[in-house]
């Protein structure tokens, strides 16, 4: 009896230990990310943020998330300048329309009307933004050539924040086959956006560019060379974030130069963040801070971070914000508040 | 007198027991392995040599194909082919991607599309035609589908990817898990560093219609793809989960010891050290041939490139 009883319990072991090294095994895995839905920040961030992750837009409060619209394809929100409306971007599978929402995410107007039948007769709009005073409304837009069908640009267009208006005015005119014009940021001096170009090396590259007014000539404030894009201004005008790849395929560092919009000009660039991929930058509310999305590991989905702008005058590390997160990093955070 | 008893016949046993039973959790891990390592085999005889020892540079033709209904199965064109040089030692890897439409001779089938030659004659003929006009000797081969690919990627949690310029087609083939192979639907992938899964990360290293670069552009992105996929700090334990996504979807002449080898090895080498290399002008030209859109080869200048990138 004492024999089969320890018998038995030697084979049972012998079975967990199988499925022990089974299970060992699983857990030597290196890849994989986790993804979890937004709750709550690491360390507690000053004013407001939003975010987009998953097609939902996500406010940020403290150290609390709080989803403030369903994931319906949701992105790219932007504030109006007195911070009580948002506009934001709506994707479906062949077209994005442009919307307001109450800073509660409350579905306010359509701004844009994109769906068609007809596949390629559909159209995007991405990256809405207010202007300073917030009559209009800046985005991306990608007209017809009727030419070639094949060539899809965006350009930027601007149009009137009312929903009852239905004229836009075309701002720049991409160079083709590029992707075209993106990431409008209106100033009271011009419009300030990220313009491709494509060597005669086959080399694509990137450049911010200040244009005065709608098909003005425009100035590229940023060379070739540099690669940079995604472009934030400080609240107070005098320092432009933006993100440069200096040629290479695998960076995306955070740069930060003075710049002078008025005379269309920037100082020397201080690269703030390296040998990260940085996305999407954006200024705090007083302007000491510059939020960002980056990967927290190499391969991984973007987190929130924060590092001290130029205007703070002291050095700091990146803080990292979020875990474990996935936000959209074509979609920049909003910060309003002090 | 009487004899001590003695235990170990059944210690022995019992530590053979618990030996066999870590052994058979090992094996019952890396089944999909095998399974898919049994499904990938081709017969000898009609790939080249073995690869050489583990310490000796070695080449590989990763193919990718469409793998929908517009095909006989099997019978695909190979929409991307990259020669891949390893070198173990030193540490050092060279893509070198082939435009999918060069005009070259096919062993057995005069003259036509380099991306034919999978169709043809199979992975046999697809790496003979690249061996002979490129004069390069090729190891293995590894053969994935669209489906494949979009699995491993969403296997290993997504891939980073520095997107250059927005990347916008209005005639990206649905031809995934769809009735209507000649079905197509509008892409935007936006610009920046971004995270995407595997269908996002597809429609980056496909999409060829917006861009005036064509074919050119697209070889850059897939390589940028491949190297993305080389920092999911991948290793031994992961080719099992990985195995189980492809269920046909991917075929390859590298046994399992090569395949473990890569894996480590891939997490070792840095940007500085692969070299990428497109075939754009100079090295080419375009061209229509019998009402078909080709990139002509010049071989005066490719040969001297492809002799110094895989020696």
């Amino acid at each position: 009896m004492k024999k089969t009883v320890v018998s038995a319990a030697l084979v049972v072991g012998m079975l967990l230990f199988g499925v022990g090294t089974y299970t060992a095994m699983g857990s030597l895995r290196g890849s994989g990310a986790r993804v979890d839905h937004p709750a709550s920040s690491l360390v507690s961030v000053h004013g407001t943020l939003y975010l987009a992750q998953g097609g939902a837009i996500y406010r940020l409060h403290g150290t609390s998330f709080k989803q403030i619209t369903p994931e319906e394809g949701w992105t790219q929100p932007a504030a109006s300048p007195d911070g009580s409306h948002l506009v934001a971007v709506k994707r479906s599978l062949n077209f994005a329309d442009i919307y307001v929402l109450g800073a509660d995410g409350q579905v306010q107007a359509r701004l844009t009307n994109n769906i068609s039948r007809r596949v390629e007769a559909n159209h995007w709009a991405f990256y809405p933004r207010f202007s300073p005073d917030g009559s209009a409304v800046f985005f991306s837009y990608d007209s017809k050539d009727p030419s070639n069908t094949y060539r899809v640009d965006l350009a930027i267009f601007s149009r009137p924040a009312d929903p009852a208006a239905a004229q836009s005015t075309a701002w720049t005119q991409p160079n083709p086959y590029t992707g075209g014009d993106v990431g409008p940021l209106p100033l009271r001096q011009g419009l300030l956006f990220t313009r491709y170009s494509i060597d005669a090396h086959s080399q694509v590259h990137s450049q911010v560019w200040l244009q005065a007014g709608p098909g003005a000539a425009g100035t590229a404030l940023t060379p070739p060379a540099d690669d940079c894009a995604q472009a934030a201004v400080s609240p107070d005008g005098r320092f432009m974030a933006m993100v440069c790849r200096h040629g290479q395929l695998r960076a995306a560092d955070l740069v930060v130069a003075p710049v002078d919009m008025t005379s269309g000009s920037i100082g020397a660039p201080v690269t703030l963040v390296s040998g990260r991929l940085v996305a999407a930058p954006t200024f705090s509310g007083d302007g000491m801070e510059i939020a960002y999305l980056s990967p927290a590991s190499a391969g991984g989905p973007f987190q929130l971070w924060t590092v001290g702008s130029p205007a703070a005058r002291k050095a700091g590390s990146p803080v990292q914000v979020t875990q474990n997160l996935g936000f959209d990093s074509t979609s920049a955070p909003v910060w309003l508040g002090t | 007198m009487s004899r001590k008893p003695t235990y170990l016949p059944r210690v022995s046993l019992v530590i053979a027991g618990f030996v066999l039973a870590g052994l058979l959790g090992v094996g019952a891990y890396f089944l999909p392995v095998f399974e898919v390592a049994a499904t990938s085999a081709v017969s000898s005889g009609s790939i080249p040599d073995p690869l050489p020892a583990s310490t000796q540079p070695f080449t590989v033709l990763l193919l990718g194909s469409d793998d929908d209904a517009k095909f006989a199965p099997d019978r695909y064109n190979t929409q991307s082919m990259i020669l891949l040089r390893v070198d173990p030692v030193a540490k050092q890897a060279t893509m070198l991607s082939i435009p999918r439409d060069l005009w070259v001779p096919i062993p057995g089938h005069g003259t036509g599309k380099i991306s034919t030659a999978y169709q043809l004659g199979g992975p046999t003929l697809a790496m003979k035609t690249v061996a002979d006009n490129f004069q390069v000797h090729i190891d293995d081969y590894v053969w994935i589908g669209l489906s494949g690919l979009v699995n491993l990627i969403d296997r290993i949690g997504g891939v980073d990817i520095v997107v250059t310029n927005p990347v916008l087609d209005d005639y990206y083939p649905s031809d995934i898990n769809t009735r209507d192979p000649y079905a197509y639907y509008r892409v935007a992938v936006l610009p920046g560093a971004v995270h995407l899964d595997g269908v996002h990360a597809l429609q980056y290293a496909r999409s060829r219609h917006g861009d005036i670069r064509g074919d050119f552009a697209r070889s850059e992105r897939q390589q940028q793809l491949l190297l993305a996929i080389k920092d999911a700090h991948l290793n031994a334990a992961d080719l099992p989960f990985l195995a189980s996504a492809f269920s046909g979807e991917i075929k390859s002449s590298i046994g399992l010891d090569r395949l473990r080898q890569l894996v480590g090895l891939a997490g070792q080498f840095g940007g500085p050290n692969i070299s990428r290399v497109v075939l754009v002008p100079p090295y080419t030209s375009e061209a229509q041939i019998a009402g078909q859109d080709v990139v002509l080869p010049s071989w005066p200048v490719i040969l001297p490139l492809v002799h110094k990138s895989f020696p």
